[in-house]
């Protein structure tokens, strides 16, 4: 299982992600998909200082769907994290991600979005991409924390 | 930069130690953010209504650090507004440093500080010095790493602006977070060895807390792996031997 976790949470690479997550799956590395932060190197100097001694890169969406099938056949185990619903999708097209699970981890209250749980606000656009993330074979659901339980997508759109 | 003047600065500063005082789910530290900052951007903004009234308002939107740190996020942000930073910019870099202060400072500060300085006030007490000692050295001893944090944060972030990144990584905060940790897990080794061998410690205590405290550590042994750490194993060793002393004296 060379990727351990995918997962959406705008915060990125933070305490839960880090310490929650990182030490209950040890990964190698962290793996952002973002076209933006790809791009700057300010960004990335900082997000990397949350990651400790854990190895980071940063790619845009294109290649990381050409490298997506390198990452799961590799030996290193990898977190993958976006910070929003769409890139997700976008890396999931075509069925890239069938049989896959996508955790849902941090969407913030913005005054777009509905309070779905206490970590996850979502927007009407939000609630069709994860349907659709759904339609292409990915398994998705909520969790914070890795001791937290499993919120399950129909119990979110259902709310 | 165009010139923030020092009396601006400063009452910024005084400001940020009410950083958290209207917390809330929503925006968390969002408003106590806008409200450290206004002095700050009244004297950028000046004869400018209408680009104030922005500006606050998008900084009292989300954010959440840890409150000592989020200081370097407050300097740097009055650096950023101060060169006329596209607002967008600014957002993008509150977002990007928000996740590693709060998580530098939650390690830094609540789980190695907090405990180091209250270990040693305890320490200072059990070792024969008078109660108000023990407390006015806590007070005065947290005190200058937590006001000393916070000057640093925001001098760092006022002269780096959105490369604050670079002298995060120098300061090397976590060589510090271990260092700390480890005078803590020495100070409570000393403090149990202190109370353990002490009048009334364990040696006069009886079989009773002699069985409560093996099955305390049997728990511990079973359920605190989680935690398990090179510093842990040292102060059980340290608090054995000095409890096996306590009892043979």
């Amino acid at each position: 299982m060379p990727l351990v976790l995918l997962r959406v949470d705008e915060r990125l690479i933070h305490g839960q992600v880090v310490l929650g997550w990182g030490s209950a799956l040890r990964p190698d590395r962290y793996i952002v998909v973002d076209d933006q932060l790809a791009e700057s190197g300010w960004e990335q100097d900082l997000y990397r200082l949350g990651a400790g001694d854990g190895d980071t890169f940063f790619v845009g969406v294109a290649e990381a769907r050409e490298r997506f099938p390198e990452w799961r056949a590799g030996a290193e185990r990898s977190i993958l994290l976006t910070r929003d619903v769409g890139t997700m999708l976008a890396l999931a097209r075509g069925g890239l991600l069938a049989g896959e699970s996508v955790n849902l981890g941090g969407l913030h209250h913005r005054p777009d979005r509905k309070q779905v749980l206490t970590y996850l606000n979502l927007s009407d656009e939000e609630m069709h991409q994860l349907a659709s993330l759904d339609a292409e074979g990915v398994a998705v659901s909520a969790r914070d924390l890795p001791d937290a339980a499993r919120v399950t997508l129909r119990s979110l759109l259902g709310s | 930069m165009s010139r923030v003047p020092r009396g601006a600065l400063w009452s910024s500063f005084a400001r940020s130690f009410l950083i958290q005082g209207s917390w809330n789910y929503r925006t968390m530290q969002g408003s106590g953010f806008a409200f450290a900052l206004l002095p700050a951007l009244r004297s950028i903004f000046r004869g400018r209504p209408g680009e104030l009234d922005a500006s606050v308002a998008r900084h009292a939107e989300h954010f959440n650090a840890h409150p000592y740190l989020s200081n370097l996020a407050l300097g740097a942000v009055v650096r950023l507004e101060a060169d006329g930073e596209d607002g967008d910019d600014v957002r993008r870099f509150k977002t990007a440093v928000r996740g590693p202060l709060g998580g530098l400072g939650d390690s830094l500060v609540w789980a190695s500080w907090l405990p180091a300085v209250s270990l040693a006030a305890l320490a200072l007490y059990w070792l024969g010095a008078p109660g108000w000692l023990a407390v006015a050295t806590f007070v005065v001893v947290y005190n200058v790493g937590h006001v000393g944090l916070r000057a640093w944060g925001f001098r760092t972030g006022l002269a780096e602006g959105r490369w604050v990144g670079r002298s995060l990584g120098r300061a090397a905060l976590g060589k510090w977070t271990e260092r700390v940790r480890s005078a803590a897990a020495l100070l409570l080794g000393v403090l149990a060895g202190t109370v353990l061998a002490g009048t009334g410690g364990l040696a006069d205590a009886g079989p009773t807390w002699g069985v409560l405290g093996v099955a305390a550590f049997v728990v511990g042994d079973l359920a605190g792996h989680r935690l398990w750490r090179p510093t842990a194993v040292v102060v059980v060793v340290v608090v054995a031997v000095l409890a096996t002393w306590g009892w043979a004296s």
